[in-house]
């Protein structure tokens, strides 16, 4: 493989990489506003200056320029400095980063034009904390403000659509977003008007900023030009903490941080989490909002003929409807973890004797062409997987079987389920329904006895998605209430009916998870953050 | 643990006969308390007693007649909270957090929001709430320190109050706001420092 050298250190680079992407690949950042892994090169903010050595046997690129050394401008001459994002890598290629005296200064003096107009109200702008602008004026800027006029005053919380709000004062017009909704999000609604200090982004006419990757806007701007209006003055981030998760909204599996505050115990927004295989860097509206299903319909307390009650009542009650059971019909759910729905279908297939498997989910919606799929649930493929020899049936071939008799029990996982009104009533007469349930929905409406289940955010958890790769979630915040995770209510579910499981521990499923090896493909791990 | 523990030697009082007969200490300190009541007696009948908050900085009377007098503090004790207002009776504070996350005891809790369109006159963000726990206070003033917009202040005067109930010492946003320092004034002393609308400070001015 062929090696530039970036301050004396050899770093690999494929055919076609400029050196910022060398560099990226190689974990170094090369100080940058506008360049995006994801999106294709501007070479406007001028942050990624580097010194490029000429080679061997030639003259080095010099500019003349006038020096202030503290009485005078004496003539002297600097090497001109070239963008790293737009420059290609070429064998041997040398060039200086953060080594290069030049380059410091050409970032003083770039921070300092970005920063000249700028409004500093980081106290009350979203972005303070994990802002490009703050970050490098403490690495590489740090001079005192010399502008004595008042800034340039520009529109400020301009509402650009139903989720983003624009402040055009903070506004470095990097045009990432621009590129992002024409390259990535293929609705090219932003534009940029004006020039210099005057630059500020646009809507269309007669248009709003409403596509499904509205957020992506959001997370793209490396300041606080673009801010959220779900997560507008809602916590500031640096109070946060991250737990890297897979989003929940659709069978695609975008790898996301769900950002969540461990002093409340609230999550308050997801964020993409790069993954060149699955999501790229990016996620869709959909699913970033869908955090607040952490929160939202939440099922914290066991139920009874859907009355609240104690944990030891629902349990007993539970015991004596799926004691000695006529016929046992189980439900996995597409949106529970595997290791839930292998617990469950370990327990019916092992223990209980029931080979009758169905699966609820969400229902489904439509593909974007995107990211979005149209199944809308995050673990299909495996709940389909851990039932391997005995498929699930479809949720309506249960209600048939439950209003003709064949079923008179019912053990089930899962909350929503596309399930209408004489559906959920036909299902509420069979003897027993027992359900474990993270949120409100059909399933907990029909159900006998509901125990509350842990929402993805609460646990550990294995999710497959489309393409068929298992993708660990981590835990976020503390279980909600009562609730436990779904595979532990399966094992207290049998420790009841007096089986002795070995699913004590999450371990334990999991290493009885891969020895299934129908049930289980290696979950790939998950990749360390790219050093952004 | 090898060395054990190293004293350092302290000379112990001499046990002559003065200090051995503790009489004459205790005559002295009679002395001191008959001295006094002379004095304050002398004063109170021929009318010579002075103001007896500054007196009590002066030797003589030590007494004060707490609470209806009180010592003065000195002019930077930190005191009870309150949060400076705008022109507009609104609070300068702008809901950034800063003394919340400065604060070693967390005392402060904040919820934020924005103003309606018509109510922001060039301001977009507000406390709904702000709440600090008198309890948990320990009067550090970090968050004062904190604050980018001077909107939160400890020259009061006051110190924490004692009350019968800790609800009490619960101070919400209302009773913070409706504290002054002590010429009454309930606006900053810096109304230049309100980084959140364009206002050029002096300092950068021609």
């Amino acid at each position: 493989m062929p090696n530039i050298k970036l301050d004396g250190r050899e770093i690999p680079f494929m055919n076609g990489d400029t050196i910022i992407r060398a560099a990226h690949r190689a974990g170094i950042d090369v100080p940058h506003y506008c360049w995006h892994p994801g999106l294709s090169v501007a070479a406007n903010c001028r942050m990624c200056l580097v010194e490029i050595l000429p080679p061997p046997g030639q003259r080095a690129m010099r500019l003349d320029v006038l020096q202030w050394n503290g009485k005078e401008y004496v003539s002297t001459q600097k090497p001109k400095l070239q963008p790293a994002c737009q420059i290609g890598c070429t064998d041997g290629m040398e060039v200086l980063s953060d080594s290069s005296p030049h380059v410091a200064d050409a970032r003083k003096t770039v921070q300092e034009l970005l920063l000249l107009n700028h409004p500093v109200d980081c106290p009350i702008c979203d972005q303070a904390g994990e802002c490009r602008l703050q970050d490098y004026w403490l690495e590489h800027g740090r001079y005192k403000k010399r502008m004595h006029d008042d800034i340039v005053h520009k529109p400020k919380a301009v509402s650009f659509g139903p989720t983003i709000v624009y402040d055009a004062e903070r506004c470095i017009v990097c045009t990432r977003c621009v590129r992002f909704v024409e390259e990535v999000a293929k609705d090219p609604v932003l534009e940029k008007r004006e020039r210099g200090n005057l630059g500020e982004i646009f809507v269309a006419e007669g248009r709003q900023l409403d596509n499904n990757y509205t957020l992506m806007t959001e997370h793209v701007c490396p300041v606080g030009a673009l801010t959220s209006k779900d997560f507008r003055f809602k916590a500031r981030v640096w109070f946060l903490r991250s737990a890297r998760t897979v989003c929940q909204g659709c069978a695609t599996g975008c790898n996301a941080h769900l950002d969540f505050d461990p002093r409340n115990q609230r999550a308050y927004r997801h964020r993409p989490r790069d993954n060149e295989e699955i999501n790229k860097y990016w996620m869709c509206d959909h699913g970033m909002l869908s955090y607040a299903r952490a929160h939202e319909g939440r099922i914290t307390e066991a139920r009874v003929a859907g009355v609240a009650t104690t944990v030891a009542d629902a349990l007993a009650e539970a015991k004596r409807r799926l004691t000695n059971p006529g016929t046992l019909a189980i439900v996995l759910s597409a949106e529970h973890a595997s290791e839930d729905n292998f617990a469950l279908v370990t327990l019916a297939k092992t223990y209980l004797g029931a080979g009758d498997f169905f699966l609820a989910g969400r229902a489904p919606g439509e593909a974007d062409g995107v990211l979005m799929s149209a199944d809308r649930n995050p673990n299909t493929a495996g709940a389909v997987q851990v039932a391997s020899t005995t498929p699930p049936k479809p949720l309506a071939d249960l209600v048939a079987g439950v209003s003709a008799g064949r079923y008179t029990h019912v053990l089930a996982l899962g909350s929503e389920a596309a399930l209408d009104g004489p559906a959920i009533a036909a299902l509420s007469r069979a003897k027993g329904f027992v359900a474990i349930s993270a949120h409100e929905g059909p399933i907990a409406k029909a159900a006998h006895v509901v125990l509350p289940a842990c929402s993805w955010a609460e646990m550990d958890g294995t999710y497959v998605n489309a393409q068929d790769t298992p993708q660990r979630s981590q835990r976020a915040i503390h279980p909600q209430g009562d609730s436990r995770p779904g595979w532990e209510w399966v094992a207290v579910i049998a420790k009841e009916l007096g089986f002795a499981t070995p699913m004590r521990k999450l371990a334990e499923l999991r290493r009885a998870m891969a020895a299934e090896p129908s049930a289980s493909l290696p979950p790939k791990s998950i990749p360390a953050p790219p050093a952004e | 643990m090898g060395n054990g523990i190293i004293g350092k030697p302290i000379p112990r009082p001499s046990r002559d006969a003065k200090v051995q007969a503790y009489l004459p200490s205790v005559v002295a300190g009679i002395g001191v308390t008959v001295k006094h009541f002379f004095k304050n007696t002398k004063e109170l009948a021929f009318g010579q007693r002075n103001d007896p908050v500054l007196e009590a900085f002066d030797d003589g009377v030590t007494t004060i007649s707490y609470p209806e007098q009180k010592r003065p503090y000195p002019e930077r004790f930190r005191g009870v909270h309150r949060l400076t207002l705008r022109e507009d009776g609104n609070p300068r504070c702008v809901a950034c957090l800063c003394c919340s996350t400065a604060c070693p005891a967390q005392c402060i809790h904040i919820v934020a929001g924005e103003y309606a369109d018509a109510d922001k006159k060039g301001w977009e963000k507000y406390p709904v709430s702000f709440v600090i726990d008198e309890l948990r206070c320990i009067f550090c003033g970090y968050c004062v320190e904190a604050c980018p917009c001077d909107a939160i202040r400890m020259d009061t005067g006051q110190h924490a109050v004692p009350y019968d109930s800790r609800d009490q010492f619960i101070y919400e946003r209302e009773t913070l706001m409706s504290f002054s320092d002590p010429s009454g004034r309930q606006l900053t002393e810096n109304p230049k420092d309100d980084p959140a609308r364009g206002h050029t400070p002096d300092r950068l001015k021609h």
